[in-house]
């Protein structure tokens, strides 16, 4: 059976402070989506999405937590595998 | 009866401002890009300077350093007003709540007395070194050419005007909730040996013409004195017994480190840039060679006070 990669989503809220997020998330998942609802914004991927805080601190200009990611998020499709003080990773296991 | 909802988009007719989309397209950009990107005037000057008759009022001549491109650079704590003094009213508030925790328990004036000596006669006229870097810094404010380079200089010289009060409230604390410190602060930076090379080196980079080259001369100047008494000292003292000392100190070495990130990153943009890169590494070698032996120099004297100490 050949395995097929399912999409994995985030729905995070659009603002000031988000779009140098999602400019990171773009910048770090070539293969992204990305719909723009009002208010709302949906980035999916095929497999799995990774925010790297890093790049999120380049983009934003300051530190940035990877708590603060809780914030920024309205919904998910995907089971988050790694969350720790340097990535999130949302994928699917199974 | 049924209701059907259904939302409807309506698409802005622009993201952003034409200064925006000029150099990045028409999508949403931060509020740093659209105060910042070609905000600065470049055409239309009717008067020169009657100081400078072959300059225009905005000039990138004004410096021996340029950029091809000014917005090459972008400050990469995407500083603007609102930033910037919300991120300085924190900094001041911390300060604040550590320096009246001081005065509370009188902690500076119970300092052991070597310390103090140190505090009064070191560190406190720094306050004087403080503020002619801030004249440097509106130098740059004045004559730097690209919103993005004069913002950060604007900035900057603020920060000393708050560094240095930072330094008076100190010298107040010291002094027991009088001028008397500061006052005799003021006799030290003029006549007190270990700092006149200081003060001489200080007082030469304001006269400067070039405003780049006295933005680095004094950061030459920095990075001696801020690592050796907010860094080095800072340790010496906590494990010395004044513990007093550490606690305001942190809070100048918090804003060096957060000076260094602009400062660096334009040298990096001098440096690199595509068109004028090479010509800039030789100014920059030559500004290093001028200045920094200088200012180990002038830091040499202080360091020799407070060498005792630590």
């Amino acid at each position: 059976m050949t395995k097929t990669l399912r999409q994995v989503g985030i729905d995070l809220q659009e603002s000031e402070d988000n779009r140098a997020l999602i400019e990171a998330i773009e910048g770090d998942n070539p293969d992204l989506t990305i719909r723009h609802l009002p208010g709302l914004i949906k980035l999916q991927a095929p497999g799995q999405i990774v925010i790297n805080r890093q790049s999120v601190e380049a983009k934003l200009g300051r530190e940035w937590e990877t708590g603060e990611f809780q914030l920024a998020i309205v919904s998910y499709a995907g089971n988050f595998s790694e969350w720790d003080d340097d990535q999130i990773i949302v994928n699917w296991e199974h | 009866m049924q209701y059907e909802l259904r939302y409807q988009v309506i698409e802005p007719k622009r993201h952003t401002y034409q200064n925006v989309i000029d150099r990045l397209g028409d999508q949403p950009a931060s509020r740093y890009l659209e105060a910042t990107l070609d905000v600065q005037p470049t055409e239309n000057f009717h008067y020169r300077p009657t100081w400078a008759q072959d300059r225009e009022l905005y000039d990138d001549r004004f410096s021996a350093l340029r950029l091809s491109d000014p917005y090459a650079f972008t400050d990469p704590r995407q500083y603007y007003y609102t930033p910037y003094v919300t991120n300085r009213a924190a900094l001041h508030d911390e300060f604040g709540k550590t320096i009246s925790y001081l005065e509370d328990r009188d902690l500076l004036a119970k300092l052991p007395d070597a310390w103090q000596a140190v505090l009064s006669s070191t560190v406190v006229p720094l306050r004087h070194y403080e503020s002619g870097a801030q004249l440097v810094s509106v130098a740059g404010a004045r004559f730097a050419y690209g919103t993005a380079i004069e913002q950060c200089c604007s900035f900057a010289a603020f920060d000393r005007i708050g560094n240095a009060q930072m330094l008076s409230r100190v010298g107040i604390a010291v002094g027991g909730g009088t001028a008397a410190v500061l006052a005799s602060a003021k006799q030290e930076w003029l006549a007190g040996p270990h700092l006149q090379p200081l003060r001489r080196l200080i007082e030469e980079i304001m006269v400067l013409d070039d405003w780049a080259e006295g933005l680095l001369a004094v950061d030459y100047i920095d990075q001696q004195l801020y690592p050796l008494l907010y860094q080095s000292l800072d340790e010496s003292a906590l494990l010395g017994g004044a513990g007093a000392y550490s606690l305001f100190s942190q809070h100048l070495a918090a804003w060096f480190a957060d000076q260094r990130k602009w400062l660096d990153a334009l040298t990096k943009a001098w440096a690199d840039d595509p068109e004028r890169g090479v010509a800039n590494q030789e100014h920059l070698a030559r500004i290093h060679d001028t200045w920094a032996p200088r200012a180990t120099e002038a830091a040499a004297a202080l360091e020799a006070t407070v060498g005792d100490i630590s």
